[in-house]
């Protein structure tokens, strides 16, 4: 094995995958949610990282520096999947906004009282498990989009970008997926009464 | 109680809502969003549950951060995997 002597060396690559193998897949399958694609957007992050080894950092953890590398793989790999969606125009089988409203534009299902204290349930893990499944169900355009706003924090101007999309576009898409995280949410763990 | 007659109906709120988290509304849109919230309760809920959502997912994205996240990768996508780096750390020598 090739090990050449400096002395910002990081550990040896052949360790990655016990190391950080799990963290890496969890933390790609919480974006990218097909398990074979997170899987191959890790492996591409290892052998990227491998190429690299000489950038790293000290500064920063390995694992930070192999965080930040997989980051990259998902947003190549939310560009190449944007494209495909364009091609397939995907767009005609999401659920319109019109579905949850009456013609004057009212509540069709009004939004149920959520009686629960946040602090608490977050703690849950069972909640969390209905969240993930909640976000693994939204149409593959929304789910994209969605994620990147509200999982990694990008400004509607960067994923506009990204995907090359009008901001206008980017706010319906997210308004749609929030529409349809609330209302899954509510249904698979808030089961009160309509008040 | 007049609201879907008066500035926004429910719809709109809603996504004048959802707008609102991802940028700064105009002032009047702002206005009249707080007074349809003050005048209904079911556009006030929808509020404060994307919020609670929001703060959800954070929570959800951190403890992806903080390992506990259960998904877990095959012993045979590990093989893979390690065979891979394998590969090129001898093609790199």
């Amino acid at each position: 094995m090739n090990n050449p002597a400096t002395t910002h060396q990081p550990t040896d690559p052949e360790t990655w995958v016990d190391r950080y193998g799990n963290y890496l897949y969890a933390f790609a399958l919480s974006r990218v949610r097909n398990p074979s694609t997170a899987e191959e957007v890790v492996q591409e992050t290892l052998l990227a990282a491998l190429g690299a080894r000489k950038n790293f950092k000290k500064q920063s953890s390995e694992k930070t520096w192999l965080t930040g590398i997989l980051k990259h793989k998902i947003m190549d790999h939310f560009r190449k999947h944007a494209k495909e969606l364009n091609d397939l125009r995907i767009d005609s089988t999401e659920t319109p906004i019109e579905t949850f409203f009456t013609e004057n534009g009212q509540w069709r299902d009004k939004p149920a009282l959520w009686a629960a204290d946040p602090h608490e349930l977050f703690k849950q893990k069972e909640f969390l498990a209905v969240l993930r499944y909640c976000l693994s169900v939204l149409p593959a355009r929304q789910s994209d989009v969605f994620t990147l706003r509200e999982l990694d924090g990008l400004s509607t101007a960067d994923i506009c970008k990204l995907f090359d999309i009008t901001a206008t576009n980017c706010w319906v898409i997210l308004h749609r997926a929030r529409m349809l995280l609330r209302n899954c949410v509510e249904k698979n763990w808030f089961n009160d009464p309509k008040q | 109680m007049r609201m879907d007659h008066w500035l926004f109906n429910c719809k709109e709120i809603s996504r004048l809502v959802s707008e609102s988290m991802d940028r700064t509304l105009p002032v009047f849109q702002r206005i009249g969003i707080r007074i349809h919230l003050l005048m209904c309760r079911y556009c006030a809920r929808f509020e404060k549950q994307l919020r609670f959502l929001r703060r959800a997912i954070r929570v959800y994205s951190s403890a992806v951060d903080n390992e506990h996240h259960p998904a877990t990768l095959s012993e045979e996508s590990c093989n893979r995997m390690k065979c891979k780096l394998h590969d090129h750390l001898r093609d790199q020598s």
